[in-house]
């Protein structure tokens, strides 16, 4: 690579930030990301892992049920096990699940988008027909199907999310791909020689990776939501404490019955703020991309 | 399309938290009982279910030759009206009471009677075999059947197996293959009321049969039944507070407070013997276990590590009772006294020490012990049925028991349908699930025989000398001989410590008192009132003039389902945004 090219990509890099920090919703979206990355990672110094388990719960004197007030500082829950704990360490699986399984959606969608928009023809016409197949099978039976067949794990459920919901992501890069590739530089590289392959990695890509990173950061959010809505109807790894996985707990022994609402809240809380910030940040980063979106406005 | 797939995870989500609603009845609409439950039916054919919610359906559709006493099980007329001994006990003559009619209007005569026994005979029928196997039945006229055996039968003159309509059955059941398959919702039935429609994960409804002789030619008290399933049993709780249900069974022991609180609900915990277990793969046959659990020294370390108290406490609300081994029948004098030294009482020192002294050790000090030659660390593959109620929490405290002495534990979650291919494929170590057991105790010891591997054995085990004397106690007419074999054989399973029996839990139900009376317990005073031995209940109940409730309260299903909108409220605001952003590009 030229240093002339590593020049641009750093003036870019700077410009996308400097108009990235001057958006009061991206970096609200980031400080409270931020926030959550924090806790996933201080977990082992924020809560006793072995908080998690209801044998060791019961020989510190838990209480069962207890409030925020019994035991500090969420409570516990109907096997006495600390709901602060559970809070912490699920946050780690909650965004390590959403992260994945985005890298997952975005590698397929991506790699499917840019082969079909750049070869076309005939490649095109047979992948566009394979993601349309994808997108109007209904999204949340076939993963409860797949889930299912699958078997529970945390790679499963990863699997599942990405194998779903790539399609859109393959489109919007797809047409990406369909208007760089009319630009002039990429018929200039051509004309000297340039092979497919340099030309995409090259020229097409690096004009398309904006919009790949802003819809990366969109689909972490699905990816979490699917996760929680996987676990919520019990095809979550059972071994694993996934906020999702709180929230069914909480339902189906009783929590809401009881008004034990320490039990769910936090998790419900921590779902929305992680899927608000991602959100935040992703529209930030797709305005940065692609300026039409915000002069529309 | 997003906002599409969004809207369909919303409704799905909603449509679980708002699990079925039951539309409350008007003066028009048929007179209806509603029983809510929270167990899945797999199959109503009765000569293979095994769940408990088929057993309550084939208990009101189909009647039997001899019934059971609601008070004491005894042996009362059923289809037959009177029976006489000859033979010294081996030949028993059954006559059928008069003008007895299936529910389609055909004749129940003593044919059909006979067919019944001797198919299921000679098909094995898998609910029916070990109850007719040494039996012969024979057609002396219409209304007399005359049933033989070829040994001793201590049960007889008891013949309680469902009697299936053979003019529907006898194209269909040309063998056990063709038999087990078919769906058998024909409708046709002799109980008061019969099957009319089923629906798979939702509901069975069932209206009343005109021609059950227990009317005594009067019109049915009520039109039918419709036995409703609910995913939540928080959901059916509230149903039944909100009349939209007049009864429900098993509901979580946490809910008995506010139920009893309202004075027009009775809370029942009824005693019949049922017990919950986790069961450790014996390895007997294909699909082996961890090699550790085939040493019954681990076995017994695992034992003396589960902490039953902690669950009759935590999860019971201290209404079930310890139990040591198997409760075989609804009595529990068929369960042996095995105390002091003998029980596996919680004591995870002991647990620990014996694993040690089998050369079990934590050779690497990663926390999980490995086999003696320092080979394929201990971690057991615990299957949670998802279905039941307790599975979950269970599953999470055997992890903990299991951890605390150097075992590890992978949860794996199943439905009810699929944990019992699993139980028979053998692929797991250990799980948890509960049994009812029927009045005499010959059927569940079946279930622990060589003949039973790969079907209801489901600790996977065999002894030949339980074997022995299972057939010993099948032909033991005197009935302390044959307590005292069936002792002898059930601490024989409790001393292989392949099948731990947690508690003898009982059946937590509940009923409106202001919509039906005449709620009968089975046995007397201590029993359930519904998904007993037989369910006397559904023939005795009469409707109390007109029902329905305020529908008043707290209305907890707002909270939950405020709970989901504002967790996927995100998703729904992203959606927007990402179509725009599509249609635009």
């Amino acid at each position: 690579m030229t240093s002339l090219a590593m020049q641009r990509r750093k003036a870019t890099a700077i410009r996308v930030w400097t108009q990235f920090r001057s958006s009061r919703q991206g970096m609200i979206g980031l400080a409270v990301l931020a926030l959550f990355v924090l806790l996933a990672l201080a977990a082992p110094l924020l809560a006793d892992a072995r908080e998690l388990n209801p044998v060791f719960a019961r020989s510190q004197g838990n209480p069962q049920w207890g409030t925020p007030g019994d035991f500090g500082p969420l409570g516990t829950d109907h096997i006495r096990r600390s709901v602060w704990a559970q809070f912490v360490w699920g946050s780690r699986v909650s965004l390590f699940v959403g992260l994945a399984a985005t890298v997952l959606t975005i590698f397929i969608g991506s790699v499917i988008g840019i082969v079909s928009g750049f070869v076309g023809g005939k490649t095109d016409g047979v992948l566009m027909r394979i993601t349309e197949w994808f997108l109007v099978i209904p999204f949340l039976p076939l993963a409860i199907v797949l889930a299912s067949v699958l078997g529970r794990s945390v790679w499963n459920i990863i699997f599942v999310i990405g194998i779903t919901s790539w399609p859109s992501t393959a489109r919007l890069v797809r047409a990406q791909v369909l208007t760089v590739k009319q630009r002039l530089f990429v018929d200039r590289a051509r004309s000297l020689g340039a092979n497919g392959s340099h030309i995409v990695l090259h020229h097409i890509l690096p004009n398309v990776s904006g919009l790949i990173l802003a819809n990366a950061t969109l689909a972490v959010p699905i990816s979490i939501l699917t996760e929680t809505t996987l676990a919520f109807l019990g095809l979550g790894d059972p071994s694993s404490a996934s906020w999702g996985k709180t929230l069914e707990e909480a339902f189906v022994n009783g929590a809401i019955v009881r008004n034990a609402w320490w039990y769910f809240l936090p998790a419900g809380i921590g779902i929305l703020a992680v899927v608000l910030a991602f959100t935040l940040i992703g529209r930030t980063l797709e305005e940065i991309a692609n300026p039409r979106l915000s002069r529309q406005r | 399309m997003r906002r599409v797939i969004t809207a369909l995870a919303l409704a799905l989500l909603v449509s679980v938290v708002f699990t079925p609603a039951v539309v409350a009845q008007d003066d028009a609409a048929p007179v209806t009982l509603r029983i809510g439950l929270t167990q899945d039916w797999e199959t109503l054919n009765p000569t293979v279910g095994f769940a408990v919610s088929e057993y309550e359906i084939w208990n009101v559709h189909y009647a039997t030759l001899t019934d059971k006493a609601a008070d004491d099980f005894a042996t009362i007329p059923g289809l037959a009206e009177s029976w006489e001994e000859s033979d010294g006990g081996l030949t028993y003559t059954y006559t059928l009471r008069e003008g007895l009619m299936w529910s389609d209007g055909e004749p129940l005569t003593a044919e059909d009677v006979a067919w019944n026994i001797n198919t299921a005979r000679d098909q094995e029928w898998d609910n029916m075999i070990s109850t007719v196997v040494n039996i012969e039945a024979t057609v002396i006229d219409d209304r007399t059947v005359q049933l033989t055996s070829s040994v001793p039968d201590p049960k007889l003159p008891t013949m309680d197996v469902y009697l299936v309509p053979p003019h529907i059955w006898e194209p269909i059941a040309t063998d056990y293959d063709s038999t087990t398959q078919y769906d058998a919702l024909d409708g046709v039935g002799s109980g008061p009321f019969v099957i009319s429609d089923f629906a798979k994960g939702q509901s069975v409804t069932m209206v009343a049969n005109p021609n059950y002789w227990g009317w005594e030619g009067e019109e049915p008290p009520y039109d039918q039944i419709i036995f409703q399933l609910f995913e939540n049993p928080d959901a059916m709780v509230a149903a039944l507070q909100q009349s939209q249900l007049d009864a429900i069974h098993g509901f979580p022991a946490g809910s008995a407070d506010a139920l009893e609180a309202d004075p027009d609900i009775e809370v029942i915990a009824g005693q019949q013997g049922g017990f919950d277990e986790i069961a450790i793969n014996g390895g007997a046959v294909e699909g082996q276990p961890h090699p550790a659990l085939l040493d019954v020294n681990v076995r017994r370390a695992i034992s003396y590590a589960v902490d039953k108290e902690a669950v009759i406490e935590d999860l019971w609300f201290g209404l079930a009772s310890p139990l040591e081994t198997m409760s075989p029948g609804a009595d529990t004098k068929w369960i042996p006294d095995i105390s002091g030294d003998a029980a596996f009482t919680y004591d995870p020192e002991r647990a620990r020490q014996i694993l040690d002294d089998a050369g079990y050790l934590d050779s690497d000090g990663d926390g999980v012990r490995e086999m003696p030659d320092g080979s394929n660390p201990i971690v057991l593959r615990h299957a949670v049925n998802t279905d039941g109620d307790l599975a979950g929490p269970i599953g999470d405290l055997f992890k903990g028991w299991m951890e605390d002495i150097g075992i590890g534990v992978e949860l794996e979650s199943y439905d009810q349908d699929a944990l019992f291919g699993v139980i028979v494929d053998g692929t797991y170590d250990t799980f948890f699930w509960g049994w009812v057991p029927f009045v005499d105790p010959d059927p569940m010891l079946s279930y622990f025989t060589e003949a039973e591997l790969g079907n209801y054995n489901d600790a996977n085990w065999f002894d030949p000398r339980f074997d022995e004397l299972y057939l010993e106690q099948k032909e033991e007419l005197d009935p302390d001989r044959r307590l005292e074999i069936v002792h002898e054989m059930l601490t024989i399973l409790h001393d292989a410590a392949v099948y731990i029996p947690m508690y003898l839990g009982p059946d937590l139900q509940a009923y409106r008192t202001d919509t039906f009376e005449g709620w009968v317990r089975q046995p007397a005073e201590i029993g359930p009132v519904m998904f007993s031995n037989s369910s006397p209940s559904y023939a005795q109940l009469r409707p109390i003039g007109a029902g329905g409730g305020d529908g008043g309260g707290v209305n907890w299903l707002l909270i939950g389902g405020i709970v989901v909108v504002v967790a996927a409220g995100g998703a729904v605001l992203l959606s927007r945004r990402r179509s725009t952003a599509d249609e635009r590009e």
